[in-house]
């Protein structure tokens, strides 16, 4: 059985920002609207998260919307 | 001479197959016949009309600290259960220094809801190490143990206070990895991590700072010794669970380990969550991955009261800042106007309605007893209030000693669970003994699959239920002497009426040390009990045996 295609998602590298995030998921994008996007792909970590934002080696950032 | 012969039961040996009338011979503490068997012992257990089943592993269980006191981890044995596997979610007791004890009971009683009288009145604590700590727990066990050691902890113990700030160096992900054998070699059956808890300050727990790089090289260890690595994935969202259920297949295939994660629930709010979970995993044992969903039997049922923190009140965190505080402060603060018209309002515009309307008295407390039984809403409707000021003053008015259900709060529809625990993929387990001693009663899991999927919805089998509690367990977790009726394997038995094995009504018990109250079910229909060839409990009654070991 092949898998089925799924979201992807990359995770955080030691001290990696989400701006160093958006240049190395989304290369192609402005860097501006990349962060926007992954932050509002990525709510657990930017709106539920206490404190928002703060990014930790084991995350699951998404770097895509979700599909379908 | 065998030790003890069960005799003229319905032997359902683990394996699935069909039941037969037979009788289990035990000797030394392991079974050495199954069958028709003729000839002497020093005790005959009677067991006709009775069914004959391995004793019931339970693989998620938070006991590390009662097993201190109680090796019997009650009430989980009289339930059927000859072993437990407590160290799960990240957290367990060893290896630790004595310097950061402190620091992990506040884990154990944010994430786990133990009170700290539990970890500082009832035992020594003689151990820094994963030996020290079996050592400890051996002196007195009547029920097996198969233990986890934390990644949280083992985290703690190389990086110290950086456990909770950064990434690990090369340095620390070997030590790590070192510290990791030296657990394994003292008996510890896997490593368990958490992608989702906080401490009693709301930090992330160690194991969350760690890089995929560094669970990487821990399950290189775990592989070395066949060993399960066991998750807390972010169960609330679907697209989490499905990433962190590939991160554990990779780690699966690479270093040719199981691997498992709870909590799996169902929910009618989000009705697709458990099949799209399911299909992922499918996919990934075609692959060839193990990657275990573990599932509990239990809806999801959580009581409180304002005299404590709870569960319930995770979506607010100033109820949570206020129920910690000391009794008199916690007082005073639902005494002030001020205090309280932000509480309700934090609650939704409906004055909490929506969220408290259906809670239920439990009664059996401080509160009036006429009220047993009526829900919050109509309560409130009576005394003119809004729902969440009816609640803050009934409780006030009786000492803060009001409990509340609030039932069913998820994973409660039989027809939905039945076909989703009878999947050959759905491990059953994620009971959380021990635990949330004050939110809900963590014993009566086994009893439940057997009452309602067995008896009731007929989703299971008694053979394929005894199965999914046995040797399934057994053989997920590389427990090879457990889980089966057959000669050669630790005699493990339990002994129950298959027509009324269930799980007693929850109700508040005060046997935790320092008078401490946690929520437990009696067990019905459960017979004898034998751990390692020896009588445990029988006839509602735990004996004097200490046969338990720890199992892997
Ligand atoms: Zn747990």
């Amino acid at each position: 059985m092949a898998l089925s295609l799924q979201r992807r998602f990359v995770t955080p590298g030691p001290g990696e920002t989400v701006e160093e995030i958006a240049d190395r998921a989304l290369p192609d994008q402005d860097q501006g609207a990349a962060v926007d996007a992954i932050r509002s792909w990525n709510l657990h970590i930017f709106a539920m998260r206490r404190p928002p934002g703060l990014l930790l080696g084991s995350d699951v950032v998404f770097i895509e919307p979700p599909i379908g | 001479m065998y030790d003890v012969i069960v005799r003229g039961g319905l032997v359902v040996d683990g394996s699935g197959a069909p039941g037969y009338l037979g009788d289990v011979a035990v000797q030394d503490g392991k079974i050495v016949a199954v069958g028709q068997i003729t000839g002497d012992a020093l005790r005959f257990v009677e067991a006709e009309g009775r069914i004959v089943a391995p004793g019931f592993i339970d693989p998620h269980t938070h006991f590390d600290v009662q097993l201190l006191w109680d090796g019997a981890a009650k009430p989980a044995l009289e339930h059927g259960i000859t072993c437990v596997v407590p160290g799960n979610c990240s957290l367990s007791l060893a290896p630790l220094r004595a310097a950061d004890r402190q620091q992990v009971i506040g884990m154990f009683q944010q994430i786990e809801e133990m009170p700290p009288a539990a970890f500082t009145e009832a035992f020594e604590w003689t151990w820094e190490d994963f030996a020290g700590y079996r050592a400890a727990i051996e002196k007195s066990l009547s029920i097996n143990v198969a233990p986890l050691v934390g990644h949280s902890v083992i985290r703690l113990w190389v990086m110290g206070p950086h456990a909770q700030e950064r990434a690990a160096d090369a340095g620390e992900i070997s030590a790590m990895q070192d510290m990791l054998r030296e657990c394994l070699d003292a008996g510890a059956v896997g490593l368990s991590t958490s992608f989702v808890d906080v401490d009693e300050n709301g930090r992330p727990v160690p194991s969350r700072f760690a890089q995929f790089e560094e669970l990487d090289a821990l399950s290189a260890v775990l592989g070395e010794y066949g060993r399960m690595l066991q998750i807390v994935p972010e169960f609330y969202a679907i697209d989490i669970t499905i990433a962190r259920i590939d991160q554990l297949a990779e780690l699966s295939l690479k270093h040719n380990i199981p691997t498992t994660f709870s909590p799996v629930f169902d929910s009618t709010a989000t009705p697709d969550n458990v099949a799209r979970t399911v299909a992922r995993v499918e996919e990934q044992f075609s692959r060839g991955a193990r990657v275990w969903p573990q599932m509990q039997t239990r809806p999801i049922d959580i009581s409180f009261s304002l005299l404590r923190p709870s569960l319930f009140f995770a979506r607010l965190p100033r109820w949570v800042r206020i129920l910690r505080q000391p009794l008199e402060q916690r007082i005073a603060a639902l005494r002030d106007p001020e205090t309280v018209a932000k509480m309700v309002a934090d609650t939704g515009p409906d004055g909490g309605e929506r969220m408290m309307g259906r809670l239920v008295v439990r009664g059996g407390d401080g509160a009036p007893v006429e009220l047993t039984g009526r829900t919050l809403s109509d309560i409130a409707k009576d005394r003119g209030e809004v729902t969440a000021l009816a609640l803050i003053n009934l409780s006030l008015e009786h000492g803060l000693d009001v409990a509340l259900l609030s039932a069913n709060a998820g994973h409660e529809v039989t027809d939905r669970i039945g076909p989703m625990l009878a999947h050959p993929l759905v491990h059953i387990g994620a009971s959380d003994g021990g635990a949330h001693l004050a939110s809900f009663s963590t014993y009566g899991d086994t009893g439940y699959l057997f009452s309602e999927f067995v008896r009731k919805s007929g989703a299971l089998s008694l053979e394929q239920a005894v199965a999914k509690l046995t040797a399934e367990t057994a053989d997920i977790w590389g427990l090879k002497d457990r889980g089966r009726l057959e000669a050669g394997k630790a005699a493990d038995i339990v002994i129950f009426d298959a027509a009324t094995i269930g799980r007693g009504e929850e109700r508040p018990a005060f046997d935790m040390p320092g008078n401490g109250m946690r929520y437990v079910r009696a067990a019905t229909g459960i017979d004898t009990v034998l751990v390692n060839g020896q009588v445990a409990y029988a006839g509602g009654q735990y004996s004097e045996a200490r046969a338990g070991v720890v199992c892997v």
